[in-house]
């Protein structure tokens, strides 16, 4: 008399919970997801084509614009990737600046992940509580560089200017009440047994599959890996700052969820160290007026938010723009393990899946 | 692990959503204490069209060019700001003034619409003629809104954009 059958729908691309214009094709068997397929691309805009038509200093404004939560992160891995491909010794203080101004923007961009994360299961307070310590920190990127999203914060050799006089107190003053704030959101969250229900054992990804499907940073850690660059291959300061790489074994969203607020406690433990230990000195290198490249290739990965944010150049000979410029963009790589995360489950997962694995549009079609 | 009593205990007492709630009780009293009609007052929120915003000084607004002592254009048309600009949004004519040595510019045409305020002008600029201001409240009604030029016009690059009037703030 009744009979099933599979349906189409299509979650997105303008669904509040996909963050951004995220298409995700789901075959449904009754509330069971039997295919996921997502459709990207609604927000490409040839960033990498548009940086082979621009000079080495110009490009830096759309790497901002790329993943624009952790902007910082992108300006640092083109800059150190350039100063990699021309052979370019940064000094010291610029090199600690870097890294303060990096991590300060690993915990914005896991503060948006935990705000909406959060959000999209049901947890409506701890938005508001992680979105008040984001706007400090911003705050502070507009006191560095005069802008609060698209920083373009550092330039080819270093930074632009100093530190302004009075960043040094504001990022202390948000230092010293930054760990009561993580206790807080602990306190609503952790051990919530509605947020439980939710998270554990749901979008399951282990760490052969993760590394197979080339996924990399806090979803890969939360798998038991303990791959982390500013560890394996370190860069910036982080050779001489000392700080522990958080791994869980779970491989859930529950566990990606620990991780994650560990790294913030380890970002704000590097912050410490960086103010700390704050060299004096110059904060720009000598450069040639005008940046000409030799022929060569250069690929230059650092511990974006995110994961493995990987910067691929290569040079002509004379030529004052990368003749090929690519981006490994995490968000992208680490998209392609929802449909392992989610077939087989239920409906309500995908939303968790898809903001468990942090992805921002624009990094994904860029 | 919690041991298994201890977690019989912990479904039959609801401890987390005590604990959350506390939190938020927490807050809730914080800001009956704090808001208007408490004893000590604490804004947290800007009334900001009636209230200017306080930005920072390396704040990065509008375009706008400067004039030394005398009233002179400082601009001596090298073009490094229209070279270096990312999105070419600066156009410069070269020309020839009476009684001053370096070269002037006849036009310096700025296209808003499509700035992103990088700074990358003002950085290349050598001789400081060029600065970011302030301003911010920088929405028009056509695209002739966002086209400035030299003195003169009615949008030129030595004030502040008359678009910003139609703002809250700036209406008695």
């Amino acid at each position: 008399m009744f009979k099933t059958e599979e349906m189409e729908i299509n979650l997105g691309p303008q669904h509040p919970s996909t963050h951004g214009v995220l298409r995700v094709k789901l075959h449904l068997d009754g509330e069971t997801v039997v295919r996921c397929v997502p459709m990207i691309g609604y927000l490409h805009r040839g960033v990498e084509k548009i940086c082979e038509n621009k000079t080495f200093f110009q490009g830096q404004v759309w790497t901002d614009r790329t993943d624009y939560v952790a902007s910082v992160s992108n300006n640092l891995g083109w800059a150190e990737g350039v100063e990699k491909l021309f052979g370019i010794t940064v000094p010291r203080r610029a090199h600690y600046i870097r890294t303060m101004l990096t991590e300060l923007n690993r915990i914005t961009s896991h503060l948006l992940w935990l705000g909406t994360h959060a959000l999209d299961i049901g947890a409506m307070t701890v938005f508001l509580y992680a979105f008040r310590e984001r706007e400090e920190i911003l705050s502070i990127f507009e006191a560095f560089c005069g802008a609060r999203l698209t920083t373009t914060a550092f330039r080819i050799g270093g930074l632009r200017e100093d530190i302004p006089p009075g960043l040094e107190k504001q990022v202390r003053a948000f230092q010293a009440r930054f760990l009561d704030c993580i206790e807080e959101y602990e306190t609503l969250l952790t051990e919530n047994r509605i947020w439980k229900k939710r998270t554990i054992g749901v979008a399951l990804l282990n760490a052969e599959d993760a590394i197979a499907l080339g996924v990399t940073g806090p979803v890969l850690r939360a798998a038991g890996s303990t791959y982390d660059i500013r560890k394996v291959f370190p860069y910036a300061a982080y050779a001489e700052m000392d700080f522990d790489v958080p791994t869980q074994t779970a491989g859930d969203t529950y566990a990606r969820y620990l991780v994650r607020l560990e790294e913030m406690r380890q970002a704000h433990r590097i912050v410490n160290q960086c103010l700390d230990g704050l060299p004096e000195g110059p904060v720009m290198a000598k450069l040639p007026k005008v940046l000409k490249s030799e022929v060569n290739e250069v690929y230059h990965a650092i511990e974006a938010p995110k994961g493995e944010l990987g910067y691929y150049f290569v040079g002509e000979k004379g030529g004052v723009n990368p003749y090929r410029m690519h981006i490994r963009a995490p968000s992208f790589i680490n998209l392609q393990a929802l449909p392992k995360m989610v077939e087989g489950r239920l409906l309500a997962d995908v939303i968790a899946a898809i903001g468990t694995l942090d992805v921002v549009l624009g990094e994904v079609d860029r | 692990m919690a041991s298994p009593r201890y977690s019989l205990l912990r479904t039959l007492i609801p401890f987390d959503i005590y604990g959350g709630m506390k939190l938020t009780g927490k807050y809730f009293g914080k800001v009956l204490r704090q808001a208007n009609r408490g004893p000590k007052r604490t804004h947290v929120v800007v009334e900001y069209p009636e209230v200017a915003v306080t930005l920072q000084p390396r704040f990065r607004g509008r375009l706008q060019m400067i004039k030394d002592e005398q009233g002179e254009i400082k601009c001596v048309c090298c073009l490094a700001c229209e070279k270096i600009c990312p999105t070419q949004v600066i156009t410069i004519e070269k020309g020839k003034k009476e009684g001053r040595k370096t070269p002037f510019p006849l036009q310096y045409d700025f296209e808003m619409e499509r700035c992103i305020f990088c700074e990358f002008c003002v950085e290349s600029c050598g001789f400081d003629s060029i600065i970011l201001n302030h301003q911010f409240e920088l929405a028009g009604y056509d695209r002739e809104d966002f086209s400035h030029g030299m003195e003169g016009q009615f949008q030129n690059m030595f004030s502040i954009t008359p678009v910003g009037h139609y703002s809250v703030a700036s209406e008695d």
